[in-house]
């Protein structure tokens, strides 16, 4: 191992690093400054993987610092640094104490960072994994709230079965190619049945981690129980994780025909099923889990056609859906002052009586229902684009009319926030840390959606 | 100014910068007013300032065929999306009807919105942006973005500042629209596709797509997707319910907006997209085309005389109004054409006054009811004497300016389709009478109750009087006008 091998995965040794300093230096220190070092970490681990070249040899056995990874580790390291920003004032208002909360939301990085360098299945097995463990604990952060204890441990029980999905997928992976490698395991040809049976397995486990239907069940309550920017992270960074790694195993390996039916099947219910019941919800964060899930329908679209440009639309969208999200789950946890804000309702009129936070939350919705001049109608585009230019019109045209039909509920919090009036006095201003997390993600969905082309070429130069 | 100046940029983001700036004015109320109204000014200068130096021989080097100005510059490289703005003479005659009607909209409002002020101007503003958009695109992509765009500002005028059902009427207004522009967006990006796959060259441009061969079968479905799109914004029967909602509940300057430029960004995309893209689709879906005009004349007419809220009546005789506008685009023929967009002007000019004069009565009684008013000539004849004016010239009285249009069109569809034609005069008849009755029962006849009513204020007196002014010009000597749709229209025609 060379200096420049260790150059190139530092951003892996900067979030593993301040994992560790927070969690052993946690008890001498404020808490405030435990936040900042997470966000500095974040914010230099993020900084380095954008401006270091990718390498084309492996730093480690195992471990390559690719185009891949050049473009999510940025991605997640900004998603992390947003959720701290956004989790200090609230983990105070919620008494969620100590260090263990910035240590794991790094940890979860650390595994993210490690997650598109993976060269060796067992690797990729592992960092998919310590992802979900981390989550696991955030999910339950909040000791005061019996929902997030619930949330917790219906998200381990039924992430527990999907990790056993995943294994016994590659297992089987393994079995048809016989080496660990990812590039070799995948380009064999002979035992052709029991790797694709491999990759419905992997399928199957990665669909809970997206939650598509019908493996969603798990997101309405998780969301609603976990604290809100622990919900944004996991919305956004878990599930483009968990994208990343069905793209790795795709984008990299000869095209796969037979997997085009199940994919298929999970982006219809997906996007329906999502859209149908969001339509339903009065509640804001199990409304979000609904939106998520047909989101994640759309992603799965540009997925399935398997073509490179449905690859580069997964990534622009994975990438789009995580600045909208953030901003939305951003403004619900910044607007939960004393307690949760769960209903829709409990948002009239806040537009006007919190401007910053309401405006976000107002461009966060009308983002994602896909409306100009936001990201979130780019995303769509590109989605729709893809799918239509590889053939799959049919599914194209559904996803169109569901998303239409989206525009709705989304609309409904627009309407509350500034078409329904309250007499309820207005909150309190935000922290700074949280008013510049969400001026950021708020600036992101306005600039990816008017001026797109600088994402698009590192979409281009991640697939290589 | 050089010819590099990129005015037509100017001209779409002027609007934008206004509405930016606004917030920063927030905080005094008459700034925020006076700081509109110069944006809006400022745009209509400078739609003026272009007038003298049109030059429709001479087109910009690189612009299609009739554009007299015209910006390019790359945006989204990877997909052949381009921003590309261009100005032919129907694009100019609607950039100077919004940038007019916009500044009467700002003027309209000055009393009649008391909360919020900064957020109401600048969503008008954006509002501006957007509909200038969508009369300047030559991308399909650039274009799109506008039309959406558009829908968002309006939303809000409606949904916080309007009366009566306004959540529901703001929702109803996005969704048709919304819903039906989705449809447009899959047929774009087939086209988009086909045009690629045909030549290798992919793009949005406008004067690129409309050189693909475009099967006939498939041609159908995407000139159907585009045709629904516009048709609703049009709108054509039977996709018009969501336009009386919208202008019954918007407030004054939201309704005049709709009806004069929202409503003509339909048909100004039949004409400038749907038509040129799909020629061939689009003549074999003429006939329904000359169904749904004829009878949304004769429909929107019979429909205005039954209401008894004067927003609703005149909003539906926006409907049969609009129904020679889609009369003139089935017929096709330059005469009828030039109808058409005609009275698309006319109608953004006296359909807008209309609302103006109706917002006005209804600031001061705070009804819209016909059975509340009645013999007001005697107690405010300034305000009554330009109602009637618009009445007249909303029924087409000669030497108004819907007379022009509506004859126009009459003329020219009557030699393509004198069926259709003679369907139409009939729609002409009915509009006398529900306007007859309209005028009637308003400013003659007996007073139904006491009224409080003052005469019209010097700022909106001003303002009627230079809608006046417009609808009288346009009513005797067109011929500018005419003359500027006069290349557009032989290209389109050709």
């Amino acid at each position: 191992m060379t200096i420049a091998d260790l150059f190139s995965i530092m951003p892996i040794m900067i979030t593993a690093c301040a994992a560790l300093i927070v969690l052993l230096c946690g008890p001498l220190l404020l808490t405030r400054t435990l936040y900042g070092i997470g966000v500095i970490a974040s914010g230099a681990a993020g900084a380095w993987a954008a401006f270091t070249p990718a390498a084309t040899t492996p730093a480690l056995p195992g471990l390559a610092f690719t185009p891949f990874g050049r473009f999510l580790i940025p991605l997640f390291c900004i998603s992390a640094a947003l959720t701290l920003l956004l989790s200090h004032g609230y983990n105070e208002r919620r008494a969620i104490k100590g260090e263990e909360y910035p240590a794991t939301v790094l940890f979860a990085l650390f595994a993210m960072c490690v997650l598109p360098c993976a060269t060796n299945l067992l690797i990729l097995f592992l960092a998919v994994e310590s992802v979900a463990f981390a989550f696991y604990i955030l999910v339950t952060m909040d000791l005061n709230r019996a929902e997030s204890g619930e949330a917790g441990l219906k998200y381990l029980l039924m992430g527990a079965v999907a990790a056993a999905f995943t294994a016994f997928g590659f297992a089987l992976i393994f079995a048809g190619s016989g080496t660990m490698e990812l590039s070799a395991a995948l380009a064999g040809a002979e035992n052709r049945a029991i790797i694709s049976a491999g990759w419905g397995v992997v399928i199957i486990g990665m669909a809970f981690k997206l939650s598509l239907v019908p493996a969603h069940l798990w997101t309405p309550d998780v969301y609603q129980g976990a604290p809100s920017p622990v919900a944004a992270f996991l919305s956004t960074s878990s599930k483009v994780s968990a994208a990343a790694l069905l793209l790795m195993l795709l984008a990299f390996s000869p095209p796969m025909p037979e997997l085009r039916i199940p994919l298929y099947l999970l982006s219809l219910l997906s996007m329906v099923l999502g859209n149908l019941a969001a339509l339903l919800q009065q509640n804001i964060k199990r409304m979000l889990a609904y939106s998520s899930i047909a989101h994640m329908g759309y992603l799965t679209l540009a997925l399935l056609t398997g073509t490179r440009e449905g690859y580069a639309a997964v990534l622009l969208y994975g990438a789009i859906y995580t600045a909208m999200n953030l901003a939305a789950f951003g403004a619900i946890a910044s607007l939960s002052i004393d307690e949760e804000r769960d209903q829709i309702s409990d948002y009239s009129g806040l537009g006007f009586s919190a401007p910053l936070r309401g405006g976000v939350l107002a461009l966060a919705m009308l983002a994602l229902a896909g409306i100009p001049p936001t990201a979130g109608f780019t995303g769509k585009f590109f989605v729709f684009y893809a799918a239509i230019r590889g053939g799959e019109l049919t599914l194209a045209m559904v996803g169109i009319v569901s998303a239409a039909a989206s525009a709705f509920f989304y609309l409904k919090v627009v309407v509350h926030l500034y078409m329904h009036r309250s007499e309820a006095p207005s909150p309190q201003g935000p922290p700074a840390a949280e008013s510049l997390a969400l001026c950021t993600a708020a600036l992101c969905v306005i600039a990816l959606g008017v001026f797109p082309a600088p994402l698009i070429r590192l979409v281009d130069a991640a697939l290589g | 100014m050089t010819s590099d100046f990129p005015i037509l940029t100017l001209l779409v983001f002027l609007p934008l910068c206004g509405s930016l700036l606004l917030f920063a004015l927030r905080r005094s109320d008459s700034l925020v007013r006076g700081g509109a109204l110069a944006f809006a000014l400022a745009e209509l200068a400078l739609c003026i300032r272009i007038l003298p130096g049109v030059n429709l021989a001479a087109p910009r080097a690189g612009a299609p065929a009739g554009f007299f100005l015209f910006e390019d510059a790359a945006w989204i490289e990877r997909f052949g999306i381009r921003y590309t703005l261009g100005m032919d003479g129907i694009s100019l005659v609607m950039a100077l009807l919004t940038a007019f009607i916009t500044v009467i909209a700002v003027l309209v409002s000055w009393k009649g919105i008391k909360e919020r002020l900064a957020l109401y101007y600048s969503l008008l503003l954006a509002l501006q942006c957007g509909i200038q958009g969508v009369f300047l695109s030559l991308d399909l992509f650039l274009f799109y973005l506008f039309w959406e765009a558009m829908l968002i500002p309006m939303l809000f005028l409606i949904g916080i500042w309007g009366h009566g059902r306004r959540v529901y009427s703001a929702v109803k207004f996005f969704l048709y629209t919304f819903l039906g522009s989705l449809l447009m967006l899959v047929a774009i990006i087939s086209l988009y596709l086909m045009h690629g796959a045909q030549t290798g060259s992919y793009t949005f441009s406008l004067a690129g797509l409309m050189q693909t061969e475009v099967p006939y079968g498939i041609g159908l479905w995407l000139y159907a997707a585009f045709l629904l799109s516009f048709a609703i914004k049009f709108p054509v029967f039977p996709l018009h319910t969501w336009l009386p909602d919208a202008h019954t509940d918007a407030p004054t300057a939201g309704s005049v907006i709709l009806a004069s430029l929202l409503l003509k960004t339909g048909a100004y995309g039949l004409i400038r997209f749907a038509y040129p893209l799909f020629p061939e689709a689009a003549a074999a879906f003429t006939p329904v085309l000359y169904l749904v005009a004829v009878f949304g004349i004769s429909y929107g007419a019979w429909v205005a005389f039954a209401q008894t809220d004067m927003k609703r009546l005149v909003a539906y005789s926006s409907v049969s109004h609009m129904g020679f506008v889609a009369l003139g685009i089935a017929a096709w023929s330059p005469v009828a054409l030039s109808g058409a967009l005609m009275q698309m002007v006319n109608h953004g000019v006296t359909t807008g006054a209309l609302f103006a004069v109706v917002g006005m009565l209804d600031e001061r009684t705070h009804s819209r009811e016909l059975s509340s008013y009645g013999g007001i000539w005697g107690k405010v004849p300034v305000l009554s004497f330009f109602f009637l004016l618009f009445c007249m010239a909303s029924a087409g009285l000669p030497g108004l300016n819907n007379f022009i249009g509506e004859f126009l069109v009459l003329v020219g569809a009557f030699r393509v389709s004198p069926a259709a034609a003679l369907g139409a005069f009939l729609g002409i008849v009915l509009t006398l009478v529900y306007t007859v009755r309209l005028v009637q029962e308003v400013l003659f006849g007996q007073e139904n109750r006491p009224l409080e009513l003052k005469d019209l204020s010097p700022r909106e007196a001003g303002v009627l009087a230079v809608l006046a002014l417009a609808a009288v010009y346009l009513g005797v000597h067109p011929d500018p006008v005419l003359d500027l749709f006069r290349a557009p229209i032989e290209l389109l025609t050709r």
